[in-house]
């Protein structure tokens, strides 16, 4: 018997094996979705193993991805800081030209008033000293500017040519002491010479003391004088002081173009009366 | 020949700077008068065959680029060179000081000198009220820059050629 076994031990084992694993898998058949004694001892032992397992394989996701995969971020950051400046640039520009835009429309609708030929000039330059309101253009007597000219912006008049040169002129301001413009005051129609005070005011001078003038009122170019035409704006009445004595009234205008940021101006090409 | 064209390039970046840049960062009335400055710089430091004519040349060019009144800085340049040369002589020119100074002092004489011209010459009623409103700014702008100016490394150069 002994050396039956010992004869066929290794077929017998292998039968013997064969069947523990078919009965223990034809027992396991009735209760598949219970966890059997091996089942629970094998899970309940690699569960927190596999916990720990798993947090290290995302410590090392991360060590991977915040550490060793950042070798190139120093460059794209680089990268994205550059395209960020030229994004901002971008936006600016875009900016600029969008008021760009609206000054020259603004200008444009004036040009369709105007019924004398224009020329559309570049404001590059202001006068040099405090006292005298001057601005340069970059148009002169090639784009057939003369000196008197009437400048005017958007909103109304700037001053006229003075000192035209081949490519520039001086546009003497309304505010400049040297300046006067024949106006009216829109509503009532009392008349007066606009003279520049200096000081980014003006005031308008021979308005007798018994005419209609209030503060708010329009004053507009009255076409006296033949360099600037009929009811162009200038600018509205800030002040009126009517003194006991004296024939005149004083009245202070507030300009309606602020010189201070003036970029764009029109040139009419019309000829000065002399 | 390049001394000239260096002086032209420097009057050409002053009168660029004083139109053109200035105006963008500064209101008007506090315009510094960089050809003035240049002017009294001259007066004291350089040769009277050379600033003479560089300074009614400056005051021509500043009389081009502002109001309607040619030679009227011209000539008011000229008298405070006149002045100014006549003292150099007895001052100690090398002192920054002695730059603010003169150049505070050649402001208000030219501003005076203009007034008084504008006023006998010229119909250009009120400028006086303007002028004195833009006096103070204008002075204090002035001595400003001409203590900038003193402290240039470029003056260095210039004190050895003399």
């Amino acid at each position: 018997m002994l050396d039956f076994f010992r004869k066929y031990s290794l077929p017998i084992l292998v039968v013997a094996g064969l069947l523990i694993a078919l009965i223990t898998y034809s027992l396991n058949l009735s209760r598949t979705r219970q966890a059997n004694l091996l089942e629970r001892s094998v899970n309940g032992t690699l569960a927190p193993i596999q916990k720990q397992a798993i947090h290290s394989g995302g410590l090392l996701g991360r060590i991977w991805h915040d550490y060793i995969d950042l070798v190139d971020v120093k460059q794209e950051n680089d990268r994205l800081k550059g395209e960020l400046k030229q994004l901002n640039s971008a936006l600016a520009a875009a900016g600029e030209a969008l008021r760009e835009n609206e000054r020259l429309t603004h200008l444009l609708d004036l040009r369709k008033t105007v019924k004398e030929p224009t020329v559309a000039a570049m404001v590059i330059g202001e006068d040099i000293t405090p006292w005298f309101r001057s601005l340069t253009i970059d148009r002169g007597s090639e784009s057939g500017i003369r000196e008197g000219m009437p400048v005017l912006a958007a909103n109304g008049v700037v001053g006229q040519t003075a000192k035209v040169t081949a490519n520039s002129s001086r546009v003497l301001l309304l505010t400049d002491h040297a300046s006067g413009i024949a106006a009216m005051i829109q509503r009532s129609r009392a008349r007066g010479v606009v003279k520049g005070r200096g000081d980014n005011l003006c005031s308008l001078e021979f308005t007798m003391r018994g005419e209609d003038v209030q503060v708010g009122d329009q004053v507009v170019s009255s076409g006296i004088g033949g360099i600037f035409a009929k009811g162009l704006p200038i600018g509205e009445v800030a002040m009126v002081k009517k003194g006991e004595y004296g024939i005149f009234q004083t009245v202070t205008i507030r300009p309606a173009v602020s010189t201070a940021h003036l970029e764009e101006v029109l040139v009419v090409l019309r000829v000065p009366r002399d | 020949m390049t001394g000239f064209l260096k002086g032209a390039g420097l009057v050409l970046v002053l009168v660029l700077v004083q139109t053109s840049v200035l105006p963008l960062y500064l209101t008007t009335l506090y315009k510094p008068d960089l050809l003035l400055i240049l002017m009294v710089f001259l007066a004291l430091r350089a040769p009277v065959s050379t600033s003479l004519p560089a300074a009614y040349g400056l005051g021509l060019l500043k009389d081009c680029l502002s109001g309607l009144y040619l030679g009227l800085n011209a000539f008011s340049f000229l008298i405070v060179y006149l002045v100014l040369k006549a003292l150099s002589d007895r001052l100690y020119v090398q002192n920054a000081l002695l730059l603010v100074l003169t150049v505070s002092l050649s402001t208000l004489a030219t501003m005076l000198i203009n007034t008084v011209l504008l006023t006998i010459f010229s119909e250009a009623n009120g400028i006086f009220s303007s002028m004195l409103t833009a006096m103070l700014p204008h002075l204090l702008m002035n001595a400003f820059v001409a203590s900038l100016v003193a402290v240039f490394p470029e003056l260095g150069r210039v004190r050895a050629v003399k």
